[in-house]
């Protein structure tokens, strides 16, 4: 029997000289896929023009380095159209999350909310195939001079089905926020 | 039942041939088996013939003028476990009785309790009839029938313990011996333990605290086994239960054997599965609160004269389904989460077993060897455990096809501990122990926590004293850790910090005895708790709370300093008596989280209040009693009152997140046992728990989301009965929870944010021993 212990006392110093052994854990950080660091909007002008970009960039995910964020500066009484890229900078290559978006447009939502006053409106959002708004691409249209605000929301649908319909506000229980940004805008 | 026929047939058959006397003899020997004593005062009893006699100060015993047949011998010690013997008598026989320590395997603890030497700090356990009733729940459930003991929970599936308001790394958790080690920093992580494996689940703290750890400052779970099979030959028992308010059902085992021809070696093997649905609150059932648990053990023993050793493996398995309604994506959704009276209807009203995400998926293995020796006395004892957990959290994700977890943490801990107790001399018997733990931490998925080592030395010495009325315990510990953490981030910069703390514990104990029916101790205990790495560095949004968790490298230890004192009383009659415990314990570098309102994290989901590790100076002040009364042999009232008082001095403010005073009263009737019918009860219990209004105020910015809920009032019921199916015990048990189906939130339960509380739940237990 003693020798019975013995074999068991050498298998456990065994495994915790492995484990001892094997120091700390040197594989790099296989961050969560699941953030989103970066929102990009292009702005095409509608009748030719230069384009334009804007940002909210927090390039390490949440915490650390603090979050930028660019004011959407437009010219009065223009239509641009806009398309939104969704990044996720902290893996190499950098992956697009727009597509994923895309991939299950039933499940997701963009909204956009410009504040009174800010003369902006938002339209022609693309939908997704049930013909809901998916809000990937839009028609952003300016009115006369004005500082105001806009914020985006994305808002993801955890059910299965989702259940995504036109008439869900903003605020559905049904959905829950991925992402929600509100950028100053400026006319001039 | 067998017996008796064959007795009756012998005594027939005594009295039909002419031949036979009644004049044989049976005596005998007993003695402990571990250490080696003679029994005095053992109880041995014919259970054919109903004698009953006592051995003497040499252990001896003797029947005389037996006839000849079939006898069943009992044999009883206060100390030891109850041991049946079978013999067939047809000449003058001798036995010789090894008795097995009652908890021999059990914590060190109760073996110095039966030496004479009772536990003198805080002791309270949990076997017998309210361990039955809680057959199926959690461990933390279960352990809330303890007086003084709460459950700080997440939801219905995952419950924590909580020991006079401290949780978590505050606790020890000693699971057959060994101290459990998982990820227990976390709110939401719940103890990995089959409550089945255990017989008896004791909390302590004091003088017995220092074998375990010197950072318990909440105090010591002991998760102690039956010990194992006494008598050749195999055995068993089988648990079954049904809830009906989740359509739970669990299903446990037990198999032991100890061999005939080699006596000396036993085994049990034991397993539990559980499975349960989507719980449900008195008006909606909640979707994706199901949950899962594989569980298996095995033990192996091995003892012979001084040397005994005993091999234990133990595979925990749960997954657990988190409320879909109570993942957030941001304060705004948490906002309107809180606002809104019910959860919508999206995330109610299925009846499933199904565990989708958000959900939790835990292993845990434990390995044990343990070795005693026995010499002149003297005890050594080497204990060598291992233990692997990995916990796997499984967020909501955008991609319907991603099946990977978003936190994954995997710990290993391998344990040595070396330790050697004294035989009484001139009243004082007393332990030596030396222990080491290495412990490997890595993560993959989110960062939350960093990969670590750990690696902690440390070394205690007990002594306890007693003579006459008085009985004195002291003891002293002092552990160093070191723990070196890394952290590999995505960009290629590495994150390295190392840790090194030294704590230092001390107890003393003081009881003392004027007469049988009265008790006072007083006791001061000195803990010290290193910070852990979650204190340290954790950095991460909490998606079950709407936070960002900021850590805190400059943190100190923890030092606790606790007073208490406990009376307690018996009348003679055995039909009134009262247990009162007061307490106040001071920690200073009480180590919280602080919400910072006024400095919320900035991401692209919004902003996220700030919940920041800090140090404040804290006490702790409260005390739990207990009465009953026994008008009469069938009737029993017991009633409980637990009461908490919980500051934060330097704020001078209260302490958030701490339970409730709880009061409750429980009518027990017993019905006397009849021919077929025994140990049949009915009891019902009305509890109340206040509503929390001690919490921290809001002059510095909003520290809680919500108002604390409302007091609430439960009634359980409970009825029992074993009678025979063919020759052997079987237990029905009958359990209401919640009669009313009253709707209500408690305080600790972080859910309360979203939805009630469990409504009704009935349960149905049948116990079948084999």
């Amino acid at each position: 029997m003693k020798q019975q212990l013995m074999k068991w006392t050498m298998v456990l110093a065994m495994g915790g000289a492995l484990v001892t052994g094997c120091k700390k854990n040197d594989a790099v950080e296989d961050n969560d896929e699941e953030l989103i660091t970066t929102m990009k909007l292009s702005f095409v002008p509608v009748g030719g023009g230069t384009t334009l970009t804007y940002q909210f960039d927090d390039a390490d995910g949440p915490g650390g380095t603090a979050a930028t964020q660019d004011e959407i500066v437009l010219a009065p009484s223009k239509a641009y159209n806009v398309t939104l890229q969704l990044l996720n900078k902290t893996v190499i290559p950098v992956t697009d999350i727009t597509t994923e978006v895309a991939s299950e447009a039933d499940a997701h939502r963009f909204y956009y909310a410009p504040t009174a006053g800010s003369n902006i409106t938002v339209s022609g959002l693309d939908n997704d195939a049930d013909g809901v708004p998916l809000g990937i691409t839009g028609t952003w249209t300016t009115g006369a001079v004005a500082t105001g605000k806009l914020k985006i929301t994305l808002r993801h649908y955890p059910g299965t089905p989702p259940g995504k319909a036109a008439a869900d506000a903003v605020d559905s229980p049904k959905s829950g926020t991925d992402i929600e940004v509100e950028f100053n805008t400026k006319i001039q | 039942m067998k017996s008796i026929v064959a007795l009756l047939l012998a005594t027939l058959m005594a009295g039909t041939s002419f031949s036979q006397v009644c004049n044989l003899q049976l005596s005998g020997h007993v003695e402990d088996a571990d250490t080696k004593d003679k029994l005095q005062t053992a109880t041995v009893s014919l259970k054919e013939t109903g004698q009953t006699i006592v051995t003497d100060a040499k252990g001896d015993f003797a029947f005389t003028g037996l006839c000849a047949g079939n006898y069943t011998v009992l044999i009883s010690h206060v100390d030891c476990e109850p041991v049946e013997r079978k013999i067939t008598l047809s000449k003058n026989q001798h036995i010789d009785v090894f008795m097995p320590h009652a908890r021999k395997t059990l914590g060190e603890l109760t073996v110095e309790a039966q030496r004479g030497i009772a536990n003198t700090g805080f002791k309270k356990e949990l076997s017998g009839k309210a361990l039955s009733e809680s057959r199926g729940l959690s461990l933390a459930e279960a352990l809330s029938k303890i007086n003084g003991v709460t459950i700080l929970q997440t939801g219905s599936t995952i419950a924590k313990p909580v020991i006079h308001g401290l949780h978590g790394n505050r606790i020890l958790t000693i699971n057959n011996g060994v101290r459990q080690e998982g990820q227990q920093w976390g709110n939401e992580h719940a103890p990995e333990i089959d409550p089945f494996i255990a017989d008896k689940l004791v909390v302590i703290k004091g003088v017995d605290e220092l074998r375990y750890g010197s950072d318990a400052i909440g105090g010591v779970i002991l998760v102690e086994p039956k010990a194992l099979r006494n008598q050749p030959g195999m055995g068993g028992e089988v648990n079954l239960a049904y809830f009906t308010n989740n359509q739970q059902y669990v299903a446990s085992g037990v198999f032991e054997h100890q061999l005939k021809k080699q006596p000396a070696f036993k085994y049990r093997l034991q397993g539990t599965f559980k499975k349960g649905a989507n719980a449900t609150t008195p008006d909606y059932r909640l979707n994706n609160t199901a949950s899962e648990e594989k569980n298996f053990s095995a033990t192996a023993a091995w003892k012979k004269n001084k040397f005994s050793t005993e091999l234990f493996y133990s595979h925990f398995a749960t997954k657990l389904g988190i409320f879909t309604g109570s993942h957030i994506g941001n304060l705004t959704d948490l906002k309107n989460a809180i606002a809104s009276e019910k959860p919508s209807d999206v995330f109610l009203g299925q009846q499933s077993y199904a565990i989708q995400r958000p959900s939790q998926d835990i292993t845990h293995h434990l390995v044990k060897s343990k070795s005693l020796l026995y010499k002149n006395g003297h005890k050594f004892t080497l204990l060598l455990a291992g233990q692997f957990n990995q916990r796997r959290e499984f967020d909501i994700v955008r991609n319907t096809a991603n099946t990977k977890p978003q936190m994954d943490l995997s710990i290993y801990t391998f344990s040595e501990d070396l330790s050697w107790e004294h035989p009484k001399k001139n009243n004082f018997n007393g332990a030596v122990g030396i222990s080491a733990v290495q412990q490997q931490n890595s993560y993959a998925g989110r960062y939350f926590i960093p990969n670590y080592e750990a690696n902690t030395f440390g070394g205690y010495f007990i002594e306890k004293w007693s003579r006459h009325r008085w009985e004195v315990q002291g003891g002293l510990r002092y552990d160093n850790k070191t723990i070196n953490t890394t952290r590999l981030k995505f960009n290629g910069s590495i994150i390295n910090y190392d840790f090194n703390f030294s704590t230092l514990a001390a107890s003393l104990n003081t009881i003392y005895k004027p007469n049988e029916h009265w008790r006072l101790n007083a006791s001061v205990s000195l803990a010290g708790r290193a910070p852990y790495v979650n204190e340290l560095l954790s950095d991460g949004i909490h998606h079950g709370t709407a936070t960002y968790e900021k850590g805190d490298i400059g943190l100190k230890t923890e030092q606790s300093v606790n007073l208490s004192a406990g009376l307690s009383y018996q009348h003679p009659s055995d039909k009134v008596g009262f247990e009162l415990l007061l307490y106040s314990n001071s920690i200073n570098g009480f180590i919280y989280q602080q919400p910072m309102p006024n400095n919320p994290v900035l991401t692209i989901a919004g902003a996220f209040p700030l919940l920041q590790y800090q140090q404040t100076d804290a006490v702790l002040r409260g005390g739990d009693l207990s009465v009953f009364y026994k008008p009469s042999p069938a009737l029993e009232w017991t009633g409980k009152a637990s009461v908490l008082y919980a500051r934060n001095r330097t704020a001078n403010d209260w302490l958030i997140l701490m339970p409730a005073n709880r009061f409750s009263n429980e009518l027990t009737y017993n019905f006397k046992a009849g021919k077929k019918v025994s140990g049949a009860y009915l009891s019902a219990e009305w509890m109340h728990v206040a509503q929390q209004n001690r919490v921290p105020s809001d002059k510095n910015g909003a520290q809680d989301y919500k108002a604390a809920p409302a007091a609430y009032d439960l009634i359980n019921l409970h009825a029992s009965a074993t009678v025979p199916v063919y020759h052997k015990p079987v237990t029905f048990s009958l359990g209401v929870r919640n009669l009313l189906d009253a709707a209500y939130r408690d305080y600790m339960n972080s859910q309360r944010y979203f939805t009630d509380e469990m409504g009704r739940n009935i349960s149905l237990r049948i116990k079948l021993a084999l």
